[in-house]
């Protein structure tokens, strides 16, 4: 892939430039991402500092976003939020991606009986609903990140694993990975140097739709109370919280719901964009 | 022939799978903090009545005795009764399936009437960079918005302008199908936008992996109009992955539409489950999990039939995993 | 006077993501009523896009620069969507590479073939066309899918489809690639006498110069986006002016030397980005001077040919190869 020849940052300037929207995107990704790591850092006030200002106060110079139930200033609280959606997202979707990898790699080299038993595993886990299993995790470990974390990626496994196998699958027939094995090369070698290699690629677009899937996940669960607690914040949790007084401070709300929203689309627009780099779908005029 | 060997084969592949559903919700409930006699008694158990209750549900017998008991009650039909209110589970999940299914089928019946024409739009207007950007921005926006978010939203809107719509105030459909309908306007459409995105996105993608093929190219090239040829040659051959996204779309909206029942207070299966869960009623969690399972694997299996259907080469062993 | 085919100076490219890449770079072209020319060229020269081109059939990211191709006087790419449509389904037949991607996996035979007869097919004129592509197995056959069909037998039924209207000119590109090679003649000698019954011209793709040259009574040669070299079969096999078509007939089987070996073409057909400065097949020419690599090559019309090369009366008059 010219991606990886040209070196790396490049070929990144240049995806971005010929597609308009997954550059959009991974400038919007980048800079919220760099919003929550700077966060605590920007001059923005204390997140944690109760009567800022009055309660349920309107957005103003010294609370640009509005404060809270507790006079808190909201903004700041949004960046933590910003910050712990992503936090527990991409940790969940990075362990994830590496495990669902190797299993993937192992159903489709392996083959026979273990492959069988994984792949039906995966269906198992795939045929509960996503956000009962996660309330469901969450009521087994007391609610909280660790228990978010596992929740997303029990629920992403399947993505990876089955993707990963599938196109494992069409490598593993392949003269160079049959070289590899009479050559004398084990089990590990063949999996880490002949076929990872080659799902790479597969693997980095399900990592993108697994961390939208993820933040989702993640706001629903601190939706319903089942999240990060408090006085820990996350996006979820803190529209859970204002949406109590939806009518009375609507700016508790809308900032949050509207930046979920974006991190979420950035994902998106460059998942989408990266599908597209790996598998030009071109399609044809029909007239 | 062929078509009942290969549904006998997905249906063994299901039962597999309940089974494996089946042992974790049982596992993953007997790990969940807490015990029965906690739940019943309170705090004012003594270790007399906890006896009692420990053998009333069997608890004082090997895990994997009380397992195979459950089993078998539960594909009797009976779920046990609610450890809160001590009334049977399976009379309490009957009593709202009603509305978890009319919600369920009319959002995904919204997001089929919106998705599939955008996503063949989109499909078809991707020659162009307009057509493409504007297709890939559209899906992946309504995919973007999570539906609590798409609910406050509404939810403020219509408390300012109510157009009629209510929030809340749920009656049976058949009871009074008017007020039944303002009340499930908003958590329909709600619900269904992202599922709208969903069926765009995969109409698509799917209809642009049709028209890459010689097929579609033989058919532009012997004249056809472009409608002729989406009608005859691009629909029935996109469809099997709009199918397959439809169907779990559907199934998890059975299962899983905790958020919009709960903000609008639709007395569906899953505020039950989750207010079980809540209140650790164990018994009534198992089953409406398992539930849940079981409907997203038969409805699977429904559409593994649909894709035989669709398309004649499948039939065969050949399996979708 | 009108031709059937007319293609002057056609350049078309393709915006792909590593940038443009031409395809054709200055094809000109001429085919009368009732003849038969092979096109021969590697993959990359360009002549499955001149066969596409042929019905504006080209993907969408390409784009026409410059030229023109017309097909009985009306320009294909003259924008009018309707008038195309009637072209294609009246007056031109494609056959492509494999028939299995070619026809619908989901709609049986019959309905397929039905639907290229138009609104008057019936279940005679169906089974008419079967038994005109030898494929008069009665019923069994029509009610088949693509995929219970041999790979023969479906590229029979897609040559029927190709010409249910009985067209003017055909276009077929690589029709027996994707088929045992048993089969090729069977199918070449159906496509042919499909031809002569009903007068139509052939336009037929392929890489291997001696089957074209056993069809086809002109051949063109085609390299990097250009024709190189077009005579009659006789003229082209007795002697070649262009050092390409030359070391193609040298590395074919069957021109083996005196040690039994071919001589394979040194090097990799090119993948041009801009409309080429010199001559093309240069980097690989046992020909090559310094002209070669500055000077575009015209195409020239001798006695008996048209060639595009710097140096074709010497490589005329030499016997055998650089």
């Amino acid at each position: 892939m010219s991606l990886i020849v040209r070196g790396p940052f490049a070929s990144i300037l240049d995806f971005a430039r010929r597609d308009r929207l997954s550059g959009i995107g991974a400038v919007l990704l980048a800079s919220l991402v760099l919003l929550g790591l700077i966060g605590p850092v920007l001059p923005l006030g204390d997140a944690e500092e109760i009567g800022v200002g009055p309660r349920l106060a309107a957005p103003a110079a010294d609370w640009l976003l509005g404060t809270d139930e507790l006079g808190r200033s909201a903004l700041p609280r949004i960046v933590e939020g910003l910050r712990a959606t992503f936090l527990l997202a991409s940790m969940a979707v990075i362990l994830t991606g590496i495990l669902g990898t190797l299993v993937g790699l192992t159903a489709a080299y392996a083959g026979g009986i273990v492959d069988v038993a994984i792949m039906r595993l995966v269906d198992v886990l795939f045929a509960f609903p996503p956000l009962l299993l996660a309330i469901l995790i969450a009521a087994v470990l007391e609610p909280g990140g660790t228990s978010a974390i596992i929740a997303i990626s029990l629920i992403t496994l399947p993505l990876f694993v089955r993707v990963v196998r599938a196109v494992a699958l069409s490598i593993v027939e392949r003269s160079y990975v049959i070289a590899a094995e009479v050559s004398g090369a084990g089990f590990l070698r063949v999996i880490v140097f002949h076929l990872l290699p080659n799902v790479l690629g597969a693997v980095i677009v399900q990592l993108t739709y697994a961390l939208s899937i993820g933040m989702l996940v993640e706001s629903e669960l601190s939706f319903l109370g089942l999240g990060v607690q408090p006085p820990d914040a996350s996006l979820g949790s803190l529209l859970r919280l204002g949406s109590v007084y939806l009518t009375a401070a609507p700016w508790l709300v809308f900032p949050a719901g509207l930046l979920l929203a974006a991190a979420i689309l950035s994902v998106n627009l460059l998942g989408d964009g990266l599908r597209d780099l790996m598998d030009p779908l071109r399609g044809r005029s029909l007239r | 022939m062929r078509i009942f060997r290969f549904i006998a084969f997905r249906l063994g592949i299901a039962l597999v799978t309940l089974f494996g559903v089946s042992i974790i919700v049982f596992m993953a409930v007997h790990f969940v903090p807490g015990s029965y006699e906690d739940v019943i008694l309170g705090p004012f158990g003594t270790p007399e009545t906890r006896a009692i209750v420990r053998a009333k549900y069997g608890l004082d017998r090997p895990a994997v005795e009380q397992y195979l008991h459950w089993l078998a009650a539960t594909a009797r039909g009976d779920f046990g009764t609610s450890l809160t209110t001590g009334q049977p589970v399976a009379a309490e999940i009957i009593r709202r399936a009603p509305a978890t299914i009319q919600l369920a089928v009319m959002a995904t019946l919204l997001a089929i009437a919106v998705g599939v024409p955008m996503g063949i739009a989109s499909g078809v207007t991707s020659t162009s960079q307009f057509g493409r950007t504007a297709g890939r921005l559209v899906g992946a926006l309504g995919a973007s918005v999570p539906v609590f978010v798409l609910g406050t939203i509404f939810v403020f809107m219509f408390s300012i302008w109510s157009l009629g719509l209510t929030v809340g105030g749920y009656v049976p459909l058949f009871e009074d199908p008017l007020t039944n309908m303002r009340a499930m306007t908003l958590p329909v459409v709600t619900l269904s936008v992202f599922g709208m995105a969903l069926i765009q996105r995969t109409t698509r993608d799917s209809v642009l992996s049709v028209t890459s093929e010689t097929h579609v190219t033989a058919a532009v090239a012997r004249g056809e109009r472009p409608p002729d040829i989406i009608r005859s040659h691009v629909l029935r051959n996109a469809s099997i992955p709009i199918v397959t996204v439809t169907t779990v779309y559907f199934a998890y909206l059975l299962g899983g539409a905790i958020i919009v029942e709960q903000m609008f207070s639709v007395p569906g299966v899953a505020v039950y489950v989750v207010q079980s869960v809540r209140n650790r009623d164990y018994l009534a969690v198992q089953a409406g999990v398992l539930l849940a399972a079981t409907v997203f694997v038969t409805i699977n299996i429904l559409a593994d039939i649909v894709y035989a259907l669709i398309d004649p080469r499948i039939g065969g062993k050949r399996s979708q995993s | 006077m009108t031709s059937l085919l007319d293609v002057r100076d056609l350049v078309v490219v393709y915006d792909t993501p590593r940038g443009r890449v031409v395809a054709l770079d200055g094809v000109s072209l001429d085919l009368e009523a009732g003849e038969t020319l092979g096109i021969v060229g590697e993959s990359g020269s360009g002549k499955s896009t001149l066969g596409l081109a042929i019905g504006q059939l080209l993907p969408w990211n390409s784009r026409r620069l410059s030229g023109d191709l017309s097909v009985l006087d009306l320009s294909v790419f003259g924008g009018d969507d309707e008038r195309l449509r009637r072209l294609r389904r009246d007056v031109l037949g494609f056959v492509f590479q494999n028939p299995m991607t070619a026809l619908d996996p989901t709609m049986r035979i019959g309905r397929q073939l039905a639907r290229a007869i138009g609104p008057r097919a019936t279940r005679d004129s169906v089974r008419a066309l079967l038994s005109r592509v030898g494929l008069a197995g009665a019923g069994r056959i029509e009610q088949s899918f693509p995929h219970e069909l041999s790979g023969g037998m479906a590229q029979r039924a897609a040559i029927g489809m190709a010409i249910a209207r009985n067209p003017r000119l055909i276009v077929a590109d690589e029709p027996t690639a994707s088929l045992d090679a048993w089969l090729r003649d069977q199918i070449l000698e159906l496509l042919i006498s499909m031809c002569s019954a009903t007068g139509a011209s052939l336009v037929l793709l392929s890489h291997d110069l001696h089957v074209v040259s056993r069809y086809c009574r002109h051949v063109a040669v085609m390299y990097g986006g250009r024709i190189v070299e077009y005579a009659q079969r006789e003229t082209l096999f007795r002697r070649q002016a262009h050092p390409y078509t030359r070391a193609l007939l040298e590395s074919a089987p069957g021109a083996e030397g005196p040690d039994g070996r071919l001589r394979p073409i040194q090097g990799l057909p090119p993948v041009i980005t801009e409309s080429s400065r010199g001559c093309a097949f240069a980097p690989r020419c046992g020909w090559m001077k310094d002209l070669c690599n500055d000077v575009r090559p015209e195409m020239q019309l001798t006695r008996d040919r048209s060639v595009l090369c710097h140096r074709a009366e010497e490589v005329l008059a030499c016997r055998s190869g650089a």
